[in-house]
């Protein structure tokens, strides 16, 4: 899942994009509101984090811009806590709305609450035979036994899953996958998706040759 | 009225009831007491004539017309008196008097008539036949009248005399029907006085009602200010009576508290939101670092985060005590007037920020000119340090900020220009206000939003005041003309 976090404040974007990382989502950061919006329009993005209190582009005016275009779910972080920031921000387009200081473990199961209702899922738990996804726990089981996936091979399980059944192209994974920043060396597809086969079974992914992956 | 002792109503009803209770009845007494000796002059009237009439039919009855002459001679040779004469004559001879005379004095009906004649020794030498018993056993010579006075003996009115010695006559009357009349007259006035009494008790509790009306009214006002409804007004009927003067010294109270306290409480939701986010970066970085076992780099970066969110916190809430210091102490007249060497002030505001000047690649020009002003030198050094900082803050960088001192029609000024990108119309306005920030959003260095407005609140406490100019990309000026 990657993730773009627009906050002014440097000590706190920091804060929260390590957050994040340390829960594999891939992370890409900006600290003002023109390069929030410019990379809001252009990344693959399945969820934004946006502050209210931005300079040059406030979130309020990020969002009237972004939407309808861009349907990413969008997850908005005030210090402002009225009851009317909170429905203003509802009603111009936010996802949900989460008051400073808040717990890091809210927000993150916020966000992957508002991908997964994005991708079209409702449950936190995915189930592919005897293959179980907990996406909560952000663990897998095979036949009740834990399967040990890498941080980077349950990021790809739990998007071709939350995608099951359409095609997902290496284009979309890369995307989705990896922040802007990352190195591209570690972002060899294929070898961790055979790498998933060898441990969660032959079956799970299937391979169409010239489009991507997909989980039937 | 719930304690009716303690209502004003009740108690100016009272005192009202009182003081008009003692007046009608003071009245009333007086009115009876002018019927009464109205009446009993009448009666006394009536009972002298009677008297006269008595003493001339006995006189005539023991002189009889034709012994007129020795009358007369009594008269020249006086021992024994006429008096005695005719004692002598009653004690001896019985005397006839007139029938009209007898008529008069008899009958026991209610206002009836009697005399009577005793001597000292007690003896009766004539009555009438009607004459009271309690008079005829009473010893008439303790009530003597003497001249034109008559007297009240139980419900008789009578006058008593001793003409002479060895006899009183006693004429009276039976008062019954007077006494009966003036009963009559007390209880028609004391229903009178009860009626007016009554009826100035309602007129006095509708008058009470009416003047304390615009009371409850404001004190149901003000139950609903204090219950929360902070924009409820007392309102006045245009008059200008006390209580119209009341309430509008109560509303204009009420605007200054709301304002004061809308003021609080804008202050204390800028203060909580400008914490919000230092806190949250506290609590945010040290969740994510305890979650598992770390390397000692990453722990001391995390805690370097936390210190940093910490100082800056420590900078709002001084900032914030210092601002609450210079608008609640205010400044003392003699701290006002004490000379100020304001060259000195801005050398060590420049002492001061000289590592952020270089840090930030901008030189401070210190002034030319040479003033001396009045002032509190540690309240104007934070003033010019705030000006002067925020100069070099808002500088893109590598430029240039002056200061410069002077007199402007006798009052000193000192002037803070920079040539960085200026300030935009828009902002200009607010830019005293706490918290406010023309780029709209916190930043990270160091600057809380509020040192501005604390140079805004010592510039009112000095009495100077502190102005702005801007053009953007052309640098700002601030400046503080001070009073002379």
């Amino acid at each position: 899942m990657r993730l773009l976090v627009i906050e002014d404040d440097a000590a706190l974007r920091q804060s929260l994009a390590r957050t994040f990382r340390e829960e594999d989502f891939a992370v890409d950061t900006a600290e003002d509101g023109v390069e929030g919006l410019e990379k809001a329009r252009l990344g693959p993005y399945d969820c934004i984090v946006l502050d209210v209190m931005l300079p040059r582009l406030d979130g309020w005016q990020l969002l009237a811009r972004l939407r309808p275009a861009c349907r990413t779910p969008v997850l908005m972080l005030t210090a402002r806590d009225a009851v009317p920031d909170r429905i203003r921000g509802l009603d111009q387009g936010a996802d949900d709305y989460l008051t400073k200081p808040f717990d890091p473990d809210e927000l993150v199961a916020r966000i992957r609450a508002l991908v997964r209702r994005a991708a079209g899922q409702v449950r936190a738990v995915l189930e592919f035979g005897p293959v179980v996804l907990d996406t909560a726990a952000r663990r897998v089981t095979v036949a009740g036994a834990e399967a040990a996936l890498t941080a980077r091979e349950y990021s790809l399980l739990e998007y071709l899953a939350l995608h099951r059944g359409e095609v997902v192209t290496r284009t979309d994974l890369y995307d989705h996958l990896f922040g802007e920043d990352e190195n591209s060396l570690s972002n060899l597809l294929d070898v961790h998706v055979s790498n998933l086969r060898r441990k969660l079974g032959h079956d799970l992914i299937v391979t169409r040759r010239g489009h991507g992956y997909s989980i039937p | 009225m719930k304690a009716p002792l303690h209502s004003i109503r009740w108690r100016v009803q009272v005192w009202h009831g009182l003081i008009l209770l003692a007046v009608v009845v003071a009245f009333c007494l007086t009115a009876y007491q002018l019927a009464w000796n109205n009446q009993l002059r009448r009666i006394d009237q009536e009972l002298f004539s009677a008297e006269h009439l008595f003493a001339e039919s006995v006189m005539h009855a023991a002189h009889p017309p034709g012994e007129r002459p020795a009358a007369h001679d009594d008269a020249s040779r006086p021992p024994p008196g006429p008096p005695e004469a005719i004692v002598e004559q009653i004690r001896t001879g019985r005397i006839a008097l007139p029938r009209a005379v007898v008529t008069r004095f008899e009958g026991t009906s209610p206002g009836f008539a009697y005399f009577l004649m005793a001597a000292t020794d007690g003896r009766v030498l004539l009555r009438s036949d009607n004459v009271p018993l309690e008079v005829a056993r009473s010893n008439p010579a303790g009530f003597d009248t003497g001249g034109n006075e008559a007297q009240t003996f139980s419900h008789y009115r009578q006058i008593v005399r001793t003409p002479g010695r060895g006899f009183h006559s006693v004429i009276g009357r039976d008062i019954t029907p007077d006494l009966d009349e003036m009963r009559l007259f007390a209880w028609s006035l004391a229903g009178c006085g009860a009626a007016v009494w009554v009826l100035g008790l309602v007129g006095g509790w509708w008058l009470a009602g009416r003047a304390i009306q615009p009371i409850a009214r404001i004190s149901r006002t003000a139950s609903r200010i204090a219950a929360g409804d902070l924009d409820e007004r007392i309102g006045t009927a245009g008059t200008d009576s006390e209580l119209d003067q009341l309430g509008r010294v109560l509303d204009d109270t009420f605007d200054r508290l709301q304002s004061l306290l809308k003021l609080q409480r804008q202050f204390t939701a800028d203060a909580s939101h400008e914490l919000r986010t230092p806190v949250t970066v506290i609590l945010s970085e040290s969740r994510r670092i305890l979650k598992r076992e770390r390397t000692v780099a990453e722990y001391q970066e995390a805690i370097r985060t936390c210190e940093a969110a910490g100082a800056r916190m420590k900078r709002l809430i001084e900032s914030l005590l210092l601002l609450e210091h210079q608008e609640n102490a205010g400044l003392p007249a003699a701290r006002r007037d004490e000379p100020c060497d304001l060259v000195a002030v801005i050398r060590s505001a420049f002492d001061q920020l000289q590592p952020l000047a270089v840090e930030r690649g901008i030189a401070l020009h210190p002034p030319t000119g040479l003033v001396t002003a009045h002032g509190d030198a540690s309240a104007l050094l934070i003033l010019v340090t705030n000006l002067v900082a925020n100069a070099i803050q808002h500088h893109r960088g590598g430029g240039h900020v002056w200061v410069e001192l002077g007199l402007d029609r006798n009052r000193p000024f000192v002037e803070v220009c920079d040539d960085g990108p200026g300030i935009a119309a828009e902002d200009l306005p607010h830019l005293f206000e706490r918290f406010y920030r023309a780029d709209k959003a916190r930043s990270d260095t160091g600057r809380s939003g509020l040192g501005l407005a604390i140079a805004k609140t010592i510039a009112d406490n000095h009495r100077a005041s502190l102005t702005v100019k801007s053009e953007p990309g052309h640098g700002a000026t601030f400046r503080l003309l001070l009073p002379r």
